[in-house]
């Protein structure tokens, strides 16, 4: 109980919310919009498994909106040249392994701090983009949306995907011996290798999968609408980290798991269409999300203060 | 014969894969510099001015920097001074670094306009103003209030709440609604962050909480398909009508549709033909300062308000010109 404290806060939190909206807008609850926001939410959950690994791993990675924006706008031109998804889709996922490889290699193998790293990255990726495509948008051809199958079949394709990639995730890290090497590496990197582990290859892949699945969630963007602004992705970063830190996953490495930052992401993603139906002014949206984060941040220094002490 | 330094300078620009024209004798050299070269909009700007330049007899140089870059600017300036250019016109990606350049230009003779973004007022002789803000404000709520009758329910979805020329539609827009359609409510106004995806998922709130919603105006570019993604996807093309600013390759295929009912921007073709004419002007001393109106071309004449000359009303697309469009 007391070790899943934050896990447990959170969903509390979550929950507080939803029967709120219950109380003061029912309207929340219709099944269209509802289906709507999760399958908008899909490819932001996608994003934040990775990530969870790699805070996990005592690293961040805040390119991963740029990594989002190429692999989109990559995935767009190919689609629109007719290669058909079952192409695109692997296709884009490894050009995001790619870009998270470039990220890994320069954080595990030149030791650089990985703040520094992937910010270099997040702007180069995000300027280049924008220098070679101007601001174009990318229209698709109408065989993309919803993979070609009906809106609600397609939409609760990417739901289904995505959760199944969680529970996939949330199981891996609890039970594979990969999982648990990515906590110790996390907590104690030297400990670890005195442990046989190899602290450099596990935070190099890391980065590698956060690029992967960064790549599959682009084409999980890409499906749900006819046309691809090149801007898609920007703030992507800041909406996944904010997700998982506030789900109780240590900025400081260690210790999380991803149910936490699934209900984290869900809390967030909640408050826009909240106020909205509460008919409460935009102004609030980002203070009330920045307060949460902050709670949450709180909350892990308290508890690290009490471990302490 | 005339220095022929000007002319060895060009050959050597040409070299350098600068300048893509030939000389020209006696012809005046009109230069025209867009924000970001390879920008789609900026491209039909060119459009206009290249037909304004055959029209009027005169060599158009289109030049700037591949991407918005306010340091790139200043210098493509520089080399036109060195060119000893006749009349350089410039979309401003920065008001005051650009001005410094533009005076060093005014001072070695060359005559300034701006267009589309301006400078400061002493560093140009006039600026080509694309849309007041009161055009733009005022044309989309009467383009909103003809599809609700002037009654019932009306969302917004802005840029930034803190977006300037959005603040001041949004302000224009309140005064007019207390003052001309006292039935019709606006019941939120949303921000997408210049976010697709964003206005789509503001939009599909905005429907659900606000059942009896009738229009939906977007006031920056992407948030017009953005919002038309939303009503498809709820299944209420129809029954909730999409308006707002953007460009027409973006918004084609839902105004086709019937989700987007029209779409708003100024004819930006026609924004370099009045720029081309009006620098051509300028040079053969036709436009002095002071003057009231201006006529250009095949395009009839336009009103000076001080030193701008006004395009005029907003141009809005729908579905019976759209596809006369290419940007």
């Amino acid at each position: 109980m007391k070790r899943y404290f934050r896990e447990i806060s959170v969903t509390l939190a979550l929950g507080l919310v939803l029967l709120g909206l219950a109380g003061f807008a029912p309207a929340f609850y219709q099944p269209q919009p509802l289906l709507s926001l999760a399958t908008r939410e899909a490819p932001t959950l996608v994003v934040a498994c990775g990530m969870v690994l790699v805070i996990i791993c005592r690293q961040i990675d805040i390119s991963v909106g740029s990594q989002f924006s190429v692999c989109s706008v990559c995935a767009a031109l190919l689609a629109a040249r007719g290669w058909p998804l079952a192409m695109v889709v692997p296709a884009s996922a490894a050009l995001g392994a790619l870009l998270g490889a470039v990220n890994g290699v320069l954080v595990a193998g030149l030791r650089l701090p990985s703040i520094v790293v992937t910010l270099a990255t997040m702007v180069t990726l995000r300027q280049g983009l924008n220098l070679v495509r101007q601001g174009a948008f990318v229209n698709l051809p109408d065989s993309v949306q919803w993979f070609g199958l009906s809106q609600a079949a397609g939409q609760w394709t990417l739901v289904g995907a995505a959760l199944a990639l969680l529970v996939a995730f949330g199981l891996a890290m609890r039970h594979l011996a990969a999982g648990r090497w990515v906590y110790a590496v996390g907590t104690d990197a030297e400990a670890a290798r005195l442990a046989g582990i190899r602290p450099q290859l596990v935070t190099f892949l890391v980065f590698v999968l956060l690029g992967a699945l960064t790549g599959l969630a682009a084409t999980m963007n890409l499906v749900q609408s006819p046309q691809v602004q090149p801007m898609v992705g920007a703030g992507l970063e800041l909406k996944v980290i904010a997700a998982v830190v506030v789900g109780g996953v240590a900025i400081s490495g260690g210790r999380g798991n991803l149910w936490g930052a699934f209900a984290g992401l869900l809390l967030l993603a909640c408050v826009s269409p909240a106020l909205t139906h509460l008919h409460i002014e935009a102004y609030w949206e980002k203070a009330i999300q920045g307060a949460i984060i902050l709670l949450a941040v709180v909350a892990d220094g308290v508890r690290q203060r009490k471990q302490k002490f | 014969m005339k220095n022929p330094l000007p002319r060895i300078l060009l050959v050597l620009g040409l070299l350098a894969g600068l300048t893509s024209v030939s000389a020209a004798d006696g012809k005046l050299m009109i230069t025209m510099m867009p924000k970001a070269k390879g920008n789609a909009y900026f491209i039909t700007c060119k459009v206009g001015a290249d037909k304004a330049a055959k029209e009027l007899g005169v060599e158009l140089l289109f030049d700037g920097p591949t991407d918005s870059n306010a340091a790139k600017q200043n210098e493509i300036v520089e080399n036109w001074i060195t060119l000893g250019v006749d009349v350089i016109t410039v979309a401003a990606e920065n008001k005051e670094g650009l001005s410094t350049a533009l005076r060093k230009a005014q001072k070695q003779g060359i005559k300034v306009i701006t267009y589309d973004a301006d400078a400061l007022p002493d560093a140009r002789s006039f600026f080509v103003n694309q849309a007041t803000p009161q055009g733009i404000a005022w044309g989309l709520l009467d383009e909103a209030a003809r599809l609700c009758g002037s009654e019932g329910e009306f969302a917004i979805i802005t840029a930034t709440l803190t977006a300037g020329n959005q603040r001041e539609w949004l302000k224009l827009i309140d005064e007019r609604l207390a003052a001309k359609y006292p039935k019709m409510k606006l019941v939120a106004v949303r921000p997408s962050d210049d976010l697709k995806d964003k206005a789509q998922s503001e939009a599909t709130a905005l429907m659900s909480a606000n059942p009896n919603l009738k229009v939906i105006v977007a006031i920056c570019t992407p948030g017009t398909p953005g919002a038309a993604e939303a009503v498809k996807q709820a299944g209420k093309v129809g029954q909730v009508k999409v308006i707002g600013l953007g460009l027409p390759n973006e918004n084609k295929r839902y105004v086709h549709e019937g989700v987007t009912e029209s779409v708003m921007l100024w004819n930006t073709s026609d924004l370099g033909y009045l720029t081309v004419y009006a620098a051509v002007a300028l040079a053969r001393d036709e436009l002095k300062p002071g003057a009231k109106t201006f006529q250009a071309g095949s395009l009839g004449s336009f009103e000076i308000r001080g030193d701008n000359i006004l395009l005029g009303q907003p141009f809005i697309f729908n579905k019976g010109n759209i596809d006369q469009f290419d940007f």
